[in-house]
Order: C-alpha cells, then structure tokens, then sequence
C-alpha cells in the first residue's frame, strides 16, 4: 500500500519510466540516477545534484545544537539522504521569472501600534524556568571554541 | 442485492442502510458506468431510493450544539446532566482509544456555574456546555501544553491561546487536551512522545494526524467538538480517517497567537465536529482578527451560523448552478479504487442537488509536496529554535552552555522531529537556499496562481482527502516518505492558504467492518461561508446513518 502511494511522489515528467506495478524506493531512486548522471558537466543551473554536497548529518547536527549519538547519525543519513534527494524535484522544474511567494497571499500584515505593553502574567512566565534565581535565569558557563 | 454494512448491533433497521454507505454497491454502479475522464455520469435516481431503505428513520447529524444550547436554555435538561454523559463516555472509551493526555478535573464544576448562571437568568454564551478538547499544541494556562514533546513535559504556558480564551468567553467547557504527532510533525500520532491514538472505527488503524486525538475524540463521542491545528492536512486528513467533519479555515482567519509554531507560513487552528454546523458554530467562536498575531486578518466575520437550517426547508435543487470542479490529478494513480469510488458518489450525490460538476486539471499538483516539505522543514528547524531547555523545558544538566542546548534538545526532541530539523537546517544553508528553499517559494506561487485560476471558474473544488482509508499502527512508521506521500491531497491547500471542509461520504471495507472516507471541498479564501452552506446542505440529504463508529454504536439509534 505505501509503495502505490509512492506513485503520487514522482513527478510527471518521469512517468513513462514508472514501473506499473512495484514502484520501490529503491526502484525511485534509480530512475533518477541516469537523469544525474547526464548532467554530471555543465552550467551551474544543472550541476545541482553533484555540485551541492550532500547533507553531513553530523556537521547539520551542530549547526541546529542537536547532540546526536554518533549511531543515531548513522541510522538518519540514509533517511535524510532519501527525503533531500526527493527533494531534488524542485530543482528539475522550470521557474523562471516567477516570484518566490513567502506565505499565502490572503491578507498583507496588519500591525498593531509599536508601543511596549507589559505582560500581565511574569510569575507564571517565571515559574517555567528550569534554574532561577531573582532576577537572573540562569545558564552553566559558557565556553567559546573557535 | 445484499447490502454487506455490519456493525455491533444487530437492529434490523441499521441493516437496512441506505446504499451510499456500502462502497460495494456503489462501485458497482461505477463499473457500468462511462470511464471518469469523460463525463460525470448521471447516477439513476435509484441509487437514493432502493425500496429496501425506505423504512430507514434517519438519524441524520444534527448540530449538537445547538441541541446542547436548546436543552439547558429551556431547563429541559441541565448542562451537569451533558457533561456526565459526556465524561461517562469518555471514561469507557479512552483506554481503548487514548485520544487524551489530559483530562480536567474542573468539568463538572464549570457545568454547575453554568447551570447556576442559567437559574439566574444571566447570559450564557452560545457554546455554554459544550464540551471542547483542544489539541495539544495549543496553549492552555490552566493544563498542561506538551505539544506531543517531552521537551514540554508539563509545561504550563502563562496565557490561554486566544482560540482558547474565545472558546471560554463563549462559555464553553474545555474538557482536556489531546494527542498529537509530536509538534505537528506527523500524519498517524505515532510520532507523539506519550502515546500512540487508536482509530475509534478500528482500533488497530491509526486515526490520521498530526490531530488525530482531536478527531478520534469527537469521533468516539468523547466531546461535542474539538479544536486541532492543520499545517499541511493535520485537521482534514484525520477527519476522513476518523468519519468526522474537518474545517480547516483560511490562514488568517483564526489567531494563531498560542497555537505552537510548526511553519508559521502553513498553520492555521482547526476545527472538528460530528457535523457540519457544529464545525461551523464552532469556527464562527474562534475567528476574527487579533492584533496579537500580525498575521491575522481584519476582514470582516459574516455569520456562517444561520444558514444551519433544517433540511425541510430546502428547496429541491437547493445547490442549482453551483459550480463544482473535481481536481483530476486527485482520481488518478496511486489512490485507493474504493476511495475514488466514494468521492464519485458524492459527486453524484452533488450532481442531484443541482450542482454541475466538471473536471478540472492543477498540472503543478503533485510538485506541491516536495515544495511544502521544504518550507515546512525549513520554518520548523527556525521556530524550534527557541527549545533550548532554558526559559522553559526540560532541561538536562550540563556545566557548558552548548552542551546544555545540544543535550536537552537531543533528549527532549524524538526522532522524526529531529530528522526535519536537520533536513530544515540543511535546505537554509548558505550555498542551499537559492536551491531549495526559494524554489519551494516559488511553487507556492504557481500553486498559488493555479487555484486562483480554477477557482475563478468554479465555486468550489473537490478532492479525497487522503489516497486512502485508514491504515494499520506501524505500517507507514519506519517509511517517511511513504507517510508524506499520504499528504498529497491536502497540502496544496496549505500552500495556497485557502479554507477546506472535509465530510465523510462514504466507506471502505476493512476486513468484515468499515473505515470511513471523506471527501474534501476547497473555496476562494474567506469563503468558508459558502464551504459551510454546500457542506451542511450535502449531509442533511445524504441518505442513511450518522457516521457513529461501532465502539459506541449500541448507544445510539440509528
């Protein structure tokens, strides 16, 4: 049942190479790869697939102040690999000259008048923090490594 | 010819439902019929009025709200005698459903102040005692706000979301808080830190997500109406699951002020219901503009609630000339036969309420998800930035200050949650962006373009809401991709922030018993008004019973 969902993933242009009845991830990923392959030289606008590097799950990690266990590493990249490849579509599409839109176009902001007010409810809001002491939340020390 | 419906009972009446129910008969009907990509065909009028169905009392769903209201406002009952039936239900259920993670221990109080109000003859707002369950992710001051994370774990937020606080004014009882996909990140609940919902139509199926606890709790007849948040199909998808009314609004329309942020371009608070009215009343508390969220809009709120009408009232063509168009990327490959099946019996069902129904093609449809998946991912390694276990949290002890971030963030957060964050983080990168996120910005836009232009041409658009019906626990866990495949129907219209109304329309067999199916119906943004109109008039004459799952089916006649 997921693999005939998986049918609705690909994109259009790549329907004649879909094979009917088994579409596999694995069956995905390599009607992809000859498309990859022939674009391996060239301009910057095809190059995309070999040219940005592949996620480095543990260098992402650090980036987003996630420790991950080095097994957990390990057991994502594969899975975080095959989403970014998935991804890959966007790049085979052809937008030129169409405005990145950054949210639905329903209403422009409406802002409210750019004066302070208080939150009423600070012993509540206090009451959350994990290590306190007045007026300070507090934080172990800081070590900057560059 | 054998109408094979089975549910717990055995009342002869509830045998003789009417066929819109049995996807059987109705595949039938569709197998002698032209090919789909043609025409609509013009289902014979039989399809209604099989003389074995003639007998059939219909229960048909009547707003509960409103029942609610006229029952305590004339004293024929009292709001302490709803909340037991309710909290008695709900104390049967839930260990066989597990829709809560927390339950209030004020309701019963809250039921007596109203009645006591009442007696005083003092007004009582119109969803006083009404139970309402609120989704998780959606801050409650008084229980605790997990959002489906123990990086939450009892976290009380210092202020009511402002849905929330609208529900209260409105005198509304909030009857607990309920499971979620952890951070909206999810289609099943599987991916909450405390428990998996099961789905009340078949408890070894999911109920859908991320607001499955919402669903599966009005489902079972836990709470009159829930509330559940829908970034990229999280109210719609487990409404079909669950055989319930899902109302996803247009972004804009309800504050998202105290509603957890996933991907704040996406989400919108939702509503549930048993019917299309009370997701309509309900909505109708909830909306307006907040200053409190620069995103909210200051359009006027028309009152959807007065064309609520009974069904005698309708003319008999009451939706003539509404123009419908049915997305046909949605009926292809890799849908369900038996879910397009039902989705062409309710375009039958529109066809005899006069609507004309057409084809209508979305080329950019299927690009929409990997688009949304970009932005969403995007948007949620930004917003869960702030769980850094400092000013709230779960924190683990650390004596370096990165490691305090690295660790309670790695100990708090669970696995998909973490995958999307790094995915997020990687589609921002400095190198990345023009690449990925950009792109997906610029699909929205042709998104964006392509429903303008079909819904210039038609009132409203139809789809399923899922390529199926719901599926076993564990059978999509280990498969991320296969589970956003499941997102297909639905995101599209999160990226064009358009409202979308999903009702149940038919079943799937499931072994000897039956999943429910919805189907979807998109309008022009802030027309939820109109959604609401052809929803409630499609379900008040819809033939047959009430969606009531078999959990709980000997307590209500059909």
């Amino acid at each position: 049942m997921g693999s005939r969902a998986l049918l609705l993933l690909a994109p259009a242009f790549l329907a004649d190479r879909i094979l009917v009845n088994h579409f596999s991830i694995s069956g995905f990923r390599q009607a992809f790869r000859p498309k990859e392959e022939m674009l391996r030289v060239g301009v910057r606008n095809y190059s995309v697939h070999s040219s940005l590097e592949r996620p480095n799950v543990s260098r992402l990690a650090e980036t987003a102040r996630i420790s991950l266990t080095p097994q957990e590493a390990e057991e994502f990249a594969p899975k975080i690999q095959q989403v970014v490849d998935w991804f890959g579509q966007l790049q085979d599409v052809d937008l030129q000259s169409i405005e990145p839109a950054i949210r639905a176009d329903t209403e422009v902001g409406s802002f409210r008048e750019d004066s302070p007010e208080t939150f009423d409810k600070r012993e509540a809001m206090i009451a959350s923090v994990p290590s306190y002491e007045e007026p300070y939340i507090k934080v172990p020390k800081v070590l900057n490594k560059d | 010819m054998v109408i094979l419906f089975s549910q717990a009972g055995s009342s002869t009446r509830r045998k003789m439902l009417s066929s819109v129910q049995n996807p059987r008969f109705l595949l039938i009907q569709c197998r002698r019929s032209k090919p789909f990509h043609n025409r609509y065909h013009q289902y014979p009028k039989s399809i209604h009025a099989t003389s074995q169905v003639q007998s059939v009392s219909t229960s048909l769903p009547t707003s509960q709200i409103q029942k609610i209201q006229k029952s305590i406002l004339s004293r024929e009952k009292t709001a302490r005698q709803f909340a037991e039936e309710f909290l008695n239900r709900l104390r049967l259920t839930e260990p066989h459903v597990k829709s809560f993670l927390h339950v209030s221990q004020t309701v019963l109080n809250e039921a007596d102040e109203i009645d006591r109000k009442i007696d005083r003859n003092e007004d009582v707002g119109p969803l006083a005692g009404v139970l309402v369950a609120v989704k998780d992710n959606i801050c409650t001051a008084d229980m605790p706000s997990t959002a489906g994370s123990k990086i939450l774990e009892n976290y009380r937020p210092p202020f009511d979301a402002t849905a929330v606080r609208k529900l209260k004014e409105g005198g509304a009882i909030i009857v607990g808080k309920t499971n979620l996909d952890e951070f909206g990140m999810g289609s099943t609940t599987e991916g909450s830190a405390y428990q998996v919902t099961a789905n009340p139509w078949n408890l070894e199926c999911v109920p859908g997500g991320s607001s499955g606890g919402s669903a599966a709790a009005v489902s079972a007849r836990q709470c009159v109406v829930s509330l559940g948040s829908d970034t990229g199909g999280s109210v719609r998808q487990p409404a079909s699951f669950c055989g319930v009314v899902g109302l996803k609004p247009t972004y804009g329309r309800v504050s998202r002020y105290g509603l957890v942020a996933y991907a704040s371009s996406l989400d919108v608070i939702g509503c549930f219901g048993s019917s299309v009215a009370d997701a309509g009343i309900l909505l109708q508390a909830i909306c307006g503009h907040d200053k409190l969220d620069a995103t909210s809009s200051k359009r006027e709120v028309n009152d959807f609630t007065s064309q609520f009408v009974a069904k005698d009232i309708f003319e008999s063509q009451p939706l003539k000339g509404l123009r419908v168009g049915v997305i046909s990327e949605t009926l292809g490959d890799g849908v369900d036969q038996e879910v397009v099946s039902s989705i062409r019996g309710a375009i039958s069902h529109l066809e005899e309420l006069g609507c004309i129904v057409t084809e209508v093609s979305l080329p950019s449809f299927s690009l929409g998800l990997p688009a949304y998946y970009v932005l969403a991912s995007s948007e949620s390694s930004s917003n869960l930035s702030r769980y850094d276990g400092v000013r709230y949290g779960n924190q683990i002890v650390s004596d370096e200050l990165s490691s305090l971030y690295g660790g309670s963030r790695a100990n708090g957060f669970g696995p998909e949650v973490k995958r999307r964050i790094l995915m997020g983080t990687y589609a921002l990168s400095a190198g990345y962006y023009d690449a990925y996120y950009k792109r997906a910005q610029q699909v929205r836009t042709v998104v964006q373009k392509s429903f303008k232009a079909a819904l210039d041409e038609h009132d409203i658009l139809i789809s399923p809401a899922a390529p199926s019906a719901a599926y076993k626990i564990g059978e999509k866990k280990n498969d991320p991709l296969a589970m956003y495949a499941g997102d297909i129907m639905t995101v599209n219209v999160n990226l064009a922030g358009l409202p979308a109304l999903v009702l149940p329309c038919g079943f799937v067999k499931n072994g000897t018993a039956s999943l429910p199916v919805g189907f979807q119906m998109i309008g022009a943004a802030f027309d939820e008004e109109k959604l609401l109109r052809v929803g409630h008039i499609f379900e008040q004459t819809l033939e047959g019973c009430s969606f009531i799952p078999p959990l709980i089916a000997d307590e209500f006649k059909c």
